[in-house]
């Protein structure tokens, strides 16, 4: 008999669990055993509804049910009979079905080797992260070591950073798992890595920057880019997990980091802490880095006038003289 | 140096104070005074009593000395008292000092931390007294003087037969100690008993900005504020602090500023505003003499072949050196840190008055320039310039490349305002040389509780301190 359709029951993931195919039409469904689709859903009622073609296409026709019949999110009201859109998905209780009817006409075939064309394009910018990053960190632990020190240390310098990256990214990898059913580990490096490069050569570059021209601001400026590259870092992560949910997430991150940057802020002034970064610049660089000019002392003692003003409008007793006394700078 | 003020409570905390001043190589042998003195325990009362016992037979003029030593405590016990910080609605004991009567109408002369609880915070605290045979009544204080650590406290109801005790009379300028001599502190240690110490003037504490009596002789918290008197009676000194790391080192006032306080003050009605004004005004005057004497002495000569380093006269200040070890891989450095002996306590959290001036010299070739340059980076950024507290203000920065002889630097001042004595701040400059690849130095000053147009007159004079020297 010629197949007019095909009826799929999809599990939670979107996969066919149960195919029907429907040689005539009407097709009715329901947990009664007379029906011509059978569903194992308590939330069903015996017969739930019909799927009759007519002229115009295929329609709903739900029965008198508890639960009714959704397309998409919107439930169909009683005693209508909607025409199923072209999604050929319904809800029955708690059952997904999709309808796939012998007039559709398909989608070309997906080319298989796609996604491990990608993989090895991805790799071998995967395999240029890791060196850059490797050759980065050796950099970082060699400037920082002292001569000397017991090969241990460094080794364990060496070691603990990649240990936390793996870390790192397995977990997410695991929630790729149970997302989209796939370890995507490698995808997951290369979004950390990648952002983690951006985020310490915007801050390694500001810092000599900022030293150069003598603009601490630069290195604030720094400070922030390294938040903001973190963020995105998370971003794609989740992007990663839920692709279909980067929007929402960008509105989450994004408002985390306003809120928590504005309670951070508030934090900062009501401590008279600087707003962001250190107290003072902290950076000494070679010699040849330094463009700023020098000024000279009676100058810099000049333009340290302003100090006093706001100092004294610290000092102004009032809003919080019940703090702790404090002797820390002792 | 440690100063253990005398006061029972404060010397219990005076932690912090150790923790400032832990830099100084003699400092990790310390044993804190207020270990030993914590609870009197019978047990520790009578070891102390044996240990007395043994000291007496052991000396060779037992009878002579003790003889005076029971003259001098009969002549002053009836003008001896102890002096107790209580709290205001309680008579619960927040600090004990001593203190001695100076007037016939109730005047007594204490230490100024003996009462600094009821100065600064009346609405907490008050002040009684109790003499040595047992009458109690309530104080009043009537002036001080922060700089010197004095107070004069006057009794609010004296006891009729207050004009009987008799006074302390002070012992003649004209006459002065010569070293040696023997000379009796009297005070209630540990709040434990009233007590008769015999000890040895032994002239000035030499580079003290502010003079004070060197007394070989043991005190012991709770004598603060004690007089201490000559063969005859008269007062020579009051009793002020102790050295942590020494033993029978110990500080007296010189009368003289007692005596100069009881002149200005003895008529004064009691204190019954803030004291706040009064004492930025006293510190307003003792840091304008400091900067002017600092100011005033030329930088000492530094041997280092390209760097001229301001590092002070040790005319009231003591350097302490160091270095690494020469066989080290890595930074060699040779340090240099100076400070005051001397600084005027205001509260427990507190003390001011006083200045430091660091240095270190680093030589990086051993580390080639990129390490260089990042060790000497991350000594640049460690620095600590304090956090806002009770008493003062975050610190607030002002950072540039700064040339001073020839030698570029990066050079940042900060500087604290005292959030309840208007017109005070600390100053802290910290620079660093920026000239060379593998060698440089880093100095830091420090001033605590100077006005603003002298923070800017000592940072000047600091950073004109440093200078790039043709090599020879």
């Amino acid at each position: 008999m010629e197949t007019l359709a095909l009826i799929e029951t999809l599990d939670r993931d979107g996969q066919p669990r149960q195919i029907l195919r429907v040689s005539q039409w009407p097709v009715r469904i329901g947990r009664a055993i007379d029906c011509d689709l059978v569903l194992d859903d308590p939330h069903v009622a015996a017969l739930h509804a019909t799927l009759d073609m007519r002229e115009d296409g295929l329609h709903v026709v739900p029965a008198t049910t508890v639960n009714g019949v959704r397309l998409g999110r919107a439930s169909v009201a009683p005693g209508s009979t909607p025409l199923l859109p072209a999604s050929g998905q319904m809800t029955l209780g708690a059952t997904t079905l999709r309808v796939r009817l012998a007039s559709e006409v398909l989608a070309p075939e997906l080319r298989l080797l796609d996604r491990h064309a990608v993989e090895r394009r991805n790799a071998a910018t995967l395999v240029a992260l890791i060196v850059i990053a490797s050759l980065w960190k050796g950099f970082d632990l060699w400037l920082s070591a002292v001569p000397g020190a017991p090969g241990s240390t460094i080794a364990w310098g060496y070691l603990s950073a990649p240990i936390g990256l793996i870390v790192w990214c397995a977990v997410w990898a695991i929630g790729s798992m149970l997302f989209q059913r796939r370890f995507a580990f490698w995808a997951h490096l290369q979004v950390a890595l990648t952002w983690l490069l951006v985020a310490v050569l915007v801050e390694e570059v500001t810092k000599q920057l900022a030293f150069a021209l003598s603009m601490p601001l630069v290195e604030k400026a720094g400070r922030l880019a390294f938040a903001g590259a973190l963020a995105m870092m998370m971003w794609r992560h989740m992007g990663l997990l839920l692709p279909a949910r980067r929007r929402a997430f960008a509105i989450a991150i994004g408002s985390a980091v306003v809120v928590g940057g504005a309670l951070l802020l508030v934090d900062r002034s009501v401590s008279q802490e600087p707003l962001v970064g250190d107290l003072y610049l902290g950076t000494i660089s070679l010699p040849g880095v330094r463009i700023a000019k020098p000024v000279s002392i009676d100058a810099f003692v000049k333009s340290a006038a302003p100090l006093q003003q706001t100092l004294s409008k610290w000092a102004k007793p009032g809003d919080d003289d019940d703090d702790s006394p404090g002797g820390d700078d002792d | 140096m440690l100063l253990n003020c005398l006061l029972r409570r404060r010397c219990a905390r005076l932690s912090a104070l150790l923790v400032a001043l832990a830099a100084a190589p003699w400092a990790h042998a310390t044993s804190p005074i207020a270990h030993q003195a914590a609870p009197a325990s019978p047990l520790a009362r009578a070891s102390l009593a044996a240990s007395a016992a043994e000291a007496d037979s052991d000396a060779e003029d037992s009878s002579n000395l003790s003889a005076s030593a029971r003259r001098i405590y009969d002549f002053g016990r009836p003008r001896l008292l102890q002096v107790r910080t209580l709290l205001r609605d309680q008579d619960s004991q927040a600090s004990v000092g001593s203190g001695s009567l100076v007037g016939a109408d109730g005047l007594i002369l204490t230490n100024y931390h003996v009462v600094s609880q009821v100065a600064l915070e009346p609405q907490r605290y008050r002040l009684n007294f109790q003499t040595v045979d047992g009458v109690t009544g309530a104080l009043q204080l009537i002036a001080f003087d922060v700089v010197h650590d004095l107070a004069l406290v006057r009794m609010a109801k004296p006891p009729a037969t207050v004009s009987t005790r008799g006074i302390f009379e002070f012992r003649p300028a004209a006459t002065p100690l010569a070293q040696g001599e023997r000379i009796f502190s009297l005070g209630n240690p540990l709040d434990v008993g009233f007590a008769v110490v015999e000890g040895t003037y032994n002239g000035l504490v030499e580079r003290s900005f502010l003079p004070q009596i060197l007394f070989s002789g043991s005190l012991n918290p709770g004598m603060s504020g004690g007089p201490v008197l000559d063969d005859r009676g008269h007062i020579v000194g009051v009793n002020v602090a102790t050295r942590r790391d020494g033993q029978q080192i110990s500080f007296l006032v010189p009368a003289e500023f007692a005596q100069a306080l009881i002149a200005r003050g003895a008529n004064a009605k009691p204190i019954t505003t803030s004291v706040e004004a009064e004492m930025s005004r006293q510190l307003l005057q003792h840091q304008q003499q400091l900067t002017t004497r600092f100011v005033a002495l030329p930088w000492r000569e530094t041997k280092h072949a390209h760097y001229s380093v301001p590092v002070p006269q040790e005319d009231f200040m003591r350097c302490w050196g160091s270095s690494n070890p020469s066989e080290s891989k890595g930074l060699s450095f040779e340090r240099s840190d100076c400070q005051m002996d001397t600084a005027i306590f205001i509260n427990e959290s507190l003390r001011t008055g006083d200045m430091a001036v660091r240095h270190e010299v680093y030589d990086g070739s051993k580390l080639g320039a990129l390490r260089f340059a990042e060790e000497a980076g991350q000594s640049f950024r460690n620095e600590g310039m304090g956090r806002r507290t009770h008493d003062l203000t975050a610190p607030k920065c002002k950072e540039d490349f700064v040339e001073s002889g020839g030698l570029p630097m990066r050079t940042v001042m900060c500087l604290r305002a005292y959030r309840r004595l208007p017109g005070l701040y600390d100053v802290a400059v910290l620079s660093q040389s920026v000239d060379a690849k593998t060698e440089g130095v880093q100095g830091r000053f420090d001033a605590r509780g100077v006005s603003f147009e002298n923070a800017m007159l000592l940072a000047t004079h600091y950073l004109k301190g440093f200078a790039w020297k043709r090599s020879p």
